[in-house]
């Protein structure tokens, strides 16, 4: 992939953002238009490729791409990792017609959330209530979906549910009758992203609005889809590092207490240099997870657990610390540090808490070792 | 390690996997796992795959022997023992359809 694309994609998403990040976060909304117009361009899920109307750019490109949207607004990046799950749970599960049929709509305005957490199934999938029934040339979806991140925008959504004796996806327009959406009124934070609750009453749709690998075991299809969502969620926090880095340099130059700029105070410039660390650190395994997914190698989906446990625990420390440089200057809703703090310490949480982040390393890290159990 | 070692360290009455599709599959779960497996032998039955792991092994398919395994393929029972797997890689090389698949 050339340089092109990707500037291009950089440039439009600057443009589209502009200066309006702060005031979508204390309005809770970014405007439908603009959402729309992220989709048109196919910046929402900017891996699919141009057979499908979108932008085709590889893992890697598409962090960067990632990264600068985290760096300005964190909602709008929330609604580009649950596009781009959806759009890849359809590339991975979807049979032929059904790429053709969707995909060119996640690249042609409009929106797509995916609909994972439930009240009693948060990091235990296994607690899954929502029910998805073959039922002759329907399926009928029943259930109750919390904290879906961009469904107050959708037109589409990618329910995971119970199917037989395993799980299935199925794609849920959000006009079905049946099916209601309600806004979360007041996340903590990326407010503007759309979080929703959505109750499925027994919804029937064509029974090929469900994706192929029904009944595999849930774990096995949520799992892949995650991987893509924790990739782009730790190049996320690469961007909301660098917007830290970036607004607490400039404020450390110009702000003069005790008669010299806050840089030249050493206890400063140590945030500085913690700063340029964990924006590198993240970065640096954003890359090799990104290098991994665009081999195909099979440790992708470690590597991206890996860099989605840094890269957020990086972010969650770095927005800190850039509060803490900007004081009064950054301690007020809307401020782009203040956002960070609040935007990252959801990314500890969402796609595979840092704990289960770290059940799953040690996992890793035992198989790889002993040998016995996977 | 020779032809003749790879014989004497198979698990008692294992066929030798005389399919290279079948060899490549059981040295990536050798690697993986270090321990032995047959092409017969039931892979979620034995506990050792995690969803991590099954991940793994859909992509160690599609980049070893250059398939797309995608939607109805997508299913346990192809991917349940080595055999099935190789069975997959051997429909999917033959009825390669040119249409565009995931990536990766």
């Amino acid at each position: 992939m050339t340089a092109g694309p990707v500037a291009a994609a950089r440039a439009a998403l600057t443009e589209l953002v502009g200066d309006r990040a702060d005031e979508w976060d204390r309005l809770g909304r970014i405007p439908g238009p603009v959402v729309r117009e992220a989709s048109r361009r196919g910046l929402l899920c900017a891996q699919v490729g141009p057979e499908y109307g979108g932008l085709g750019l590889d893992s890697g490109d598409n962090g960067e791409l990632t990264a600068h949207a985290g760096s300005l607004c964190s909602s709008l990046r929330s609604l580009m990792t649950s596009q781009g799950m959806a759009a890849w749970t359809v590339q991975r599960f979807g049979s032929a017609e059904q790429r053709r049929a969707v995909l060119p709509r996640l690249t042609g305005g409009e929106v797509v959330g995916v609909a994972f957490s439930e009240p009693e199934a948060g990091s235990d999938l296994s607690r899954m209530g929502t029910e998805i029934r073959r039922d002759g040339d329907e399926v009928r979806v029943r259930g109750a979906k919390i904290w879906t991140t961009g469904a107050a925008y959708a037109d589409l959504l990618a329910v995971f549910g119970t199917y037989g004796g395993g799980a299935a996806v199925v794609l849920v327009p959000t006009d079905a009758p049946g099916v209601r959406v309600e806004r979360l009124a007041d996340p903590m934070g990326c407010r503007a992203a759309g979080h929703a609750d959505v109750h499925l009453d027994d919804v029937r749709l064509p029974a090929g609005r469900l994706l192929g690998g029904a009944g595999m075991p849930l774990a096995m299809l949520a799992t892949s889809a995650l991987t893509y969502g924790r990739l782009s969620v730790a190049w996320g926090c690469a961007g909301i590092l660098r917007a830290c880095l970036d607004a607490t340099t400039r404020h450390a130059r110009q702000r003069v207490q005790f008669g010299k700029p806050l840089a030249e105070h050493q206890l400063i410039a140590r945030h500085l240099a913690e700063l340029t660390v964990g924006e590198q650190v993240a970065r640096r395994c954003c890359e090799f997870a990104s290098a991994c997914w665009d081999e195909g190698s099979p440790q992708t989906g470690t590597q991206t657990v890996l860099a989605k446990y840094v890269a957020s625990r990086e972010a969650v420390k770095g927005a800190a610390a850039a509060v803490q440089v900007l004081a009064s200057r950054g301690a007020r809703d809307g401020h782009p540090v203040a956002r960070a703090y609040r935007d990252a310490k959801l990314m500890e949480i969402i796609e595979g808490s840092t704990e289960i982040s770290q059940l799953l390393l040690a996992e890793h890290a035992l198989s790889e070792s002993m040998g016995a159990g996977l | 390690m020779s032809t003749l070692d790879n014989d004497l360290a198979r698990p008692q009455g294992a066929e030798p996997a005389a399919d290279p599709v079948e060899r490549s599959l059981l040295g990536f779960l050798r690697t993986r796992t270090k321990s032995e497996w047959t092409a017969d032998q039931d892979l979620f039955a034995s506990g050792a795959v995690s969803s991590l792991f099954y991940l793994e092994l859909l992509q160690f398919v599609e980049q070893e022997f250059q398939v797309t395994v995608e939607g109805d393929d997508i299913t346990l029972d192809n991917f349940r023992t080595v055999h099935a797997m190789a069975a997959l890689v051997r429909r999917l090389r033959a009825g390669a359809s040119g249409e565009p698949g995931p990536r990766p």
